[in-house]
């Protein structure tokens, strides 16, 4: 295939999600047509993605698109742009993946509920809206998909109306999500005063040069509107009603894509239009803002008593270390971040998909009410366990390559500027993955070990569907765990190049030498890109090791006497007893794990808790602070 | 690869220091830690084969699977758990002797290292038994706990032995080679405090007294391991023995690698002795002199002491 057929094929995908959302509404009560189409609508864009991967990540074209074929007109970008260079590929391809896994297991997850019809309408304009901010050139329009995602979002968080918990959640989640909208807006009025022009290429080539106070503040305001959508620290509270709220599969595309929009959109701000990350007060807002989301989030995890919550506020934590390693500034970093922001997609998905499909077969989610799933459910438990080994860093599992990234970069980073707290970030990376493996334990514990809980004798495992929307994930899970090289190879090193030499990004959009003309000195590499690895890590021979010695030890184990098997029957002689009594009902519940970590930090918890109040006024005062001192810090410290 | 490569790499992983040494060193280091902990309490104490005898004894029970377990994890957890401590000890040197080329790298061990605990948890969660529940939950609080003080002292070593035109390193291989030429870090001024909070942290991650938090057979009889038996449980106790001899190898590459004296077995066999020491000297001497901790003050105690320590080193390498 040629340039002429496949640059049509970003704008195409992104027009299919919309088309598709209309077109849904034809069907009517005609549940399979309906379904049809949705199928078609998300898979459209996943093949003509994956058929870009060779010629934009292998062969590193940047595709150009204009719309109306409206192209610069005496260097002056007017018309409306779609540039897809293998950032935004890499973004567009995780979007893709994520909405084709969670349409799917929509089919028959949502078949209780009623507005069936709208749902999928929603859905695919939310899939559309995050589609067009990634591949789009054009300022304006990613706000105009922000808005469009932001409202398809709002609307399916609320979409279980008779869920009060809904309601809430999607009011908040409308007035915090505005404050952040407001601010993109904002900014980018200020950016087109200054530039003339809106095409992300054109300004990452006029702005760098003139940072005057004016594009200071637009900075700022950009970046809180980004870190809104990503419900960074300290927007991560409605994240949590959010993502709780929603149906499990509107949740995948909340947390694992959604967010990711916010992130996509800092590096776009940081790295391409101002080129500030070279500014060491930029990179401390953005390992600060990390650092803090993941930790705080992680211990408020850890005392949530709701699947969906738990997992709400992993996400925001997972974010942290996304942006903690993008703030580094250095290509290690940068691949770190882009690794962990693919398996955050990856896992948390697959991690939503269980809670919806355990919501599913027993009606709750709250863990309390929960226990013993793992006989009744054991395929769903395997995949949970596959998600949560994951999203732990457990070797071999994606999220170790990921995280092991992450801490090599961070402690590089220290070791290379010699400023020790880079090194103490390495340690709140550390500790957050360990806690983090402390609340799936209470997960797993709580939902699907122990005593089967009263109420869950009924649950079985979901249907084929929902299935097949999960163990996709679980799949990629375990690929992308397995084959770091092969990913790092053709999907995180050719992003990573385009993130430190922005002038390729440029000169593709508005023609050779542009980039060199107007920025000058700044056309330089911000980093240098060799990815140097300190240690060595290799799943591949790592599992091989593994395999061999697990099938000796079980050889081994059946010889000699004594393989005899009993199943004990649940009678007086093995129940379990407390004092001389037998106990009727004796589930560990999630809220009784983890005493003494929990004892000790007591004060700590508790300030946390009290300080989630669930108001709306406070999370919207918690919003405006932080725009504010976000502010004052740009002017402070970039000027 | 040549026959002769894969049958040498069939001896590496079967055999030495694969699955069959480290087991039985694993037991016989058990057998020794009991014996001198007999012995500094005034008693006779078993002979140092008695670990073995004792798991060879539990191999030939019956094995029960409680009604309400969720038996596929239940009976998996066990050798799952063995199988990968055994693996994490081909990455680790043995006095300069490495299995593989492919090197060890401290992070990754760090993490291979919490796959037998989580076996364990997942275990123990899987059985069924509140006792579990309880114990499950108090090992997991010891890993948070150790976790801390065990990332500072690795970022203080991968800091302070450094070799030229590195900035810092993970590599177990490249700590050994910088050992060799400066001297085992044991006797380097700054990274002595690492040394004594890597002495704290290994009887924790082991789960020996006065750290066994998790299986306190006096409070939750043997937390997580309450309802197992027979072969499943006599691995989870085998675990426990090579737990020790992983620990302690980990600890000498880390901080008396580079002892060479020029024979390769010579410095296996001194490796071998250190591994022995550095057991009797963290586990046997804390184990006799001390009694358990509660769950908060472990918790606690590894937070502050053990993580001061830990810190004080990684403050010295970076400023001195």
């Amino acid at each position: 295939m040629t340039y002429d057929v496949y640059m049509h094929f970003p704008v195409i995908a992104i027009m299919t999600l919309f088309v598709g959302a209309f077109c849904v509404t034809l069907a009517g009560k005609r549940e399979k047509l309906r379904n049809v189409i949705a199928c078609i609508s998300v898979l459209v864009p996943l093949t003509l993605l994956s058929l870009l991967i060779k010629p934009v990540m292998m062969d590193g074209q940047i595709i150009v698109y204009w719309m109306g074929n409206w192209e610069p007109v005496e260097g002056y970008a007017i018309g409306i742009a779609i540039e897809v260079d293998p950032l935004s590929l890499f973004f567009g391809l995780l979007v893709a993946i994520a909405v084709t896994a969670s349409c799917i297991y929509s089919f028959q997850y949502i078949k209780q509920d009623d507005a069936r019809g709208s749902y999928f309408t929603l859905y695919l304009m939310l899939s559309g809206g995050v589609m067009g901010i990634v591949l789009s050139g054009d300022l304006f329009n990613i706000y105009v998909m922000l808005e469009v995602m932001t409202f398809a979002a709002v609307g399916l968080t609320a979409f279980r109306t008779w869920n009060p918990n809904a309601r809430e959640a999607a009011f908040k989640y409308l007035v915090v999500g505005s404050v952040g909208s407001t601010c993109s807006l904002l900014g980018t009025a200020l950016v087109y005063a200054q530039c003339h022009t809106l095409n992300l290429a054109q300004i990452s080539a006029i702005l760098p040069g003139n940072l005057n106070p004016t594009m200071v503040l637009a900075f700022a305001l950009l970046f809180t509107g980004f870190g809104c959508k990503s419900f960074m620290f300290p927007f991560h509270p409605i994240a949590a009603d959010a993502h709780g709220a929603a149906p499990s599969s509107v949740s995948v595309l909340i947390s694992g894509v959604f967010t990711k929009t916010g992130v996509y959109g800092i590096i776009r701000v940081c790295y391409f239009l101002f080129r500030s990350m070279g500014m060491t007060s930029v990179q401390t807002m953005l390992v600060f803002i990390g650092c803090i989301s993941m930790f705080v989030c992680v211990t408020m995890a850890l005392n949530q008593h709701d699947f969906k919550r738990l997992l709400a506020f992993h996400s925001i934590s997972q974010i942290g270390y996304i942006l903690t390693s993008l703030g580094l500034c250095t290509a290690l970093g940068v691949a770190g971040g882009l690794y962990h922001a693919i398996n955050h997609t990856l896992f948390k998905g697959l991690l939503f998909l269980t809670a919806g499909s355990v919501l599913y077969a027993t009606g709750t989610t709250y863990l309390e009410n929960l226990g013993g799933l793992a006989r009744k459910m054991p395929k769903t438990t395997i995949l949970f366990l596959i998600g949560a080994f994951s999203i732990s860093g457990i070797p071999p599992f994606n999220g170790f390559y990921s995280k092991w990234l992450i801490y090599q970069a961070t402690y590089e980073k220290a070791a290379e500027t010699g400023n020790i707290a880079f090194a103490l970030v390495t340690v709140i990376c550390v500790v957050t993955s360990v806690l983090t493996l402390a609340s799936f334990i209470k997960v797993g514990h709580s939902v699907f070990f122990g005593q089967l809980a009263p109420g869950c004798e009924k649950a079985k495992d979901p249907p084929a569907g929902m299935q097949l929307g999960m163990g996709i994930l679980a799949a990629l899970c375990v690929f992308t765990g397995l084959f770091p090289n092969v990913m790092m190879k053709y999907i995180i090193t050719p992003a990573v190049n385009v993130v430190y030499n922005t002038s390729l990004y440029i000169d593709s959009a508005m023609g050779q030498g542009y980039a060199a003309e107007h920025l000058g000195d700044a056309v330089m590499p911000l980093m240098n890109g060799q990815l140097p690895l300190i240690g060595s890590w290799s799943p591949i021979s790592w599992l091989v090791l593994f395999v061999v010695v697990l099938a000796a030890v079980f050889l081994v184990s059946l010889t000699g006497r004594g393989n005899r098997v009993t199943t004990c029957e649940p009678d007086s002689k093995h129940a379990v007893f407390f004092g001389g009594e037998a106990a009727e009902y004796s589930h560990i519940s999630g809220g009784d794990l983890f005493w003494g970590f929990k004892h000790t930090m007591r004060r700590y918890l508790g300030f946390m808790s009290r300080v989630h109040t669930g108001v709306t006024n406070d999370y919207v005062l918690w919003a405006v602070t932080a725009t504010a001192v976000i502010l004052t810090y740009c002017f402070v410290f970039m000027l | 690869m040549e026959i002769m490569d894969i049958v040498m790499y069939a001896v590496y992983i079967l055999i030495f220091p694969g699955a069959l040494f480290t087991c039985l060193f694993g037991l016989w280091l058990a057998g020794v830690d009991r014996k001198v902990v007999a012995r500094m309490q005034h008693r006779k104490g078993p002979p140092v084969t008695q670990p073995a005898w004792d798991f060879l004894k539990l191999c030939g029970k019956e094995c029960i699977v409680p009604a309400n377990a969720a038996r596929g994890v239940f009976m998996a957890a066990p050798y799952i758990g063995l199988a990968s401590l055994i693996v994490t000890v081909l990455f680790i040197p043995l006095g300069g002797f490495h299995a593989f080329t492919t090197n060890g790298d401290t992070v990754v061990i760090l993490y291979l290292l919490a796959i037998p605990t989580l076996a364990m948890i997942l275990g123990g969660s899987a059985s069924g038994s509140p006792y579990a529940g309880v114990g499950a939950s108090r090992t997991m609080v010891s890993v948070m706990a150790y976790e801390l003080p065990l990332i500072l002292v690795i970022l203080a070593v991968g800091k302070g032995a450094t070799p030229d035109g590195y900035y810092f390193t993970f590599s177990l291989e490249q700590i050994t080679s910088v050992q060799e030429l400066f001297g085992p870090n044991l006797f380097d001024w700054r990274l002595i405090p690492a040394a004594v909070a890597m002495l704290l942290v290994i009887p924790c991650e082991v789960g020996q007294h006065p750290f066994d938090v998790g299986e306190a057979e006096t409070e939750i009889c043997e937390g997580p391991l309450v309802e197992y038996s027979g072969k499943p449980l006599a691995v989870f106790k085998l675990s426990h023995c090579i737990k020790m001899f992983v620990m302690t190898a980990f600890f000498c590459a880390m901080f008396l690698g580079g002892i060479t004296t020029g024979m390769l077995w010579l410095d296996v066999v001194l490796t071998l002795v250190f591994c022995t020491v550095v057991t009797l000297v963290c586990m046997s001497l804390l184990h006799a002199i001390s009694a358990r901790f509660r769950v908060e003050q472990l918790f606690k105690f590894f937070w502050t002491v053990v993580s001061g320590f830990a810190l004080v080193s990684l403050l010295l390498v970076w400023f001195c």
